[in-house]
């Protein structure tokens, strides 16, 4: 009973996933597009609960939904393109065809990795609170950690410097 | 036939299918796309399937599953500060160029 509510919660997440991938990458206006990424990055924090992970997944809405997704819409709508530009017209045959190649490609070459190498996987995911999480944070990972924060701090340095940037002459 | 029950007795695959999935669509949107935003995105939409890939890698497996999701968080961290910097580049590029179109942003000649 269980186990059929699984497959059935997983479908429900995986094709919300794909309806909303498919919306971002295909949808003429940006704003549709970046709806469909936050529905994907939503269907995304559902298969984190669902492999028993609720931090990650609160983070996932917390940091990709919340503070991305702002993101991206400041940067919609500090670009706004006149209108009826947005990525309307028809494409070339053979960009076409460059897209769905360099798509798959990547894809069915690290399909072919993980079912070549596939491993013994259980179907019940490992259990971690959250206080473990912080434990292997500040022991293991304590590198990554302090650097991360100092990429964080670098990469908004470096915004606002090239936000202040005046036009020059010539 | 034991291949394929094999297959479908492992909910590892099933987790990898969607992140290929992701992966695979971000690759085709940031060829397909023209602006910078929506190549963007398309990056989000890779970085996306590269967590959900690491998670369920650590979380069905023997491996340290405290680990992998701690290096999930990390790349959420750098998609944050990646998002960051390609909104600071696309405003100035928008301000010195009119729009954000990648193919038209070129300034050398040859």
């Amino acid at each position: 009973m269980m186990d059929n509510l699984a497959i059935v919660a997983f479908l429900a997440y995986a094709l919300t996933v794909l309806a909303g991938g498919i919306l971002a990458v295909l949808a003429r206006s940006l704003v549709r597009a970046l709806a469909g990424l936050i529905l994907t990055l939503f269907g995304v924090a559902g298969l984190y609960l669902l492999m028993s992970s609720p931090f990650l997944a609160f983070m996932q809405i917390l940091i990709y939904v919340g503070a991305v997704g702002v993101i991206i819409f400041f940067a919609v709508m500090l670009t706004r393109p006149p209108a009826g530009a947005e990525e309307g017209e028809p494409r070339p045959f053979r960009q076409i065809v460059l897209a769905t190649v360099s798509g798959l490609a990547p894809a069915a070459l690290l399909g072919l990795a993980c079912w070549k190498y596939r491993v013994e996987a259980g179907r019940v995911p490992a259990d971690v609170s959250v206080s473990r999480l912080g434990e292997v944070l500040l022991g293991p990972y304590v590198l990554a950690f302090e650097l991360i924060s100092v990429v964080l701090f670098v990469a908004m340095a470096g915004a606002v410097v090239l936000g202040f940037e005046r036009k020059r002459e010539g | 036939m034991s291949c394929l029950n094999d297959l479908l007795n492992n909910p590892l695959v099933y987790y990898q299918s969607v992140a290929l999935m992701l992966l695979g669509l971000g690759f085709f949107g940031l060829i397909w796309r023209k602006s910078l935003v929506g190549m963007l995105i398309s990056v989000e939409l890779m970085l996306n399937g590269a967590g959900l890939a690491i998670v369920a890698a650590s979380q069905l497996t023997r491996a340290d599953a405290a680990m992998g999701q701690l290096a999930a968080l990390l790349v959420m961290g750098l998609a944050a500060a990646e998002a960051t910097l390609v909104l600071a580049i696309t405003v100035v590029v928008a301000r010195r160029f009119g729009h954000v179109e990648s193919e038209n942003i070129s300034e050398l000649r040859g």
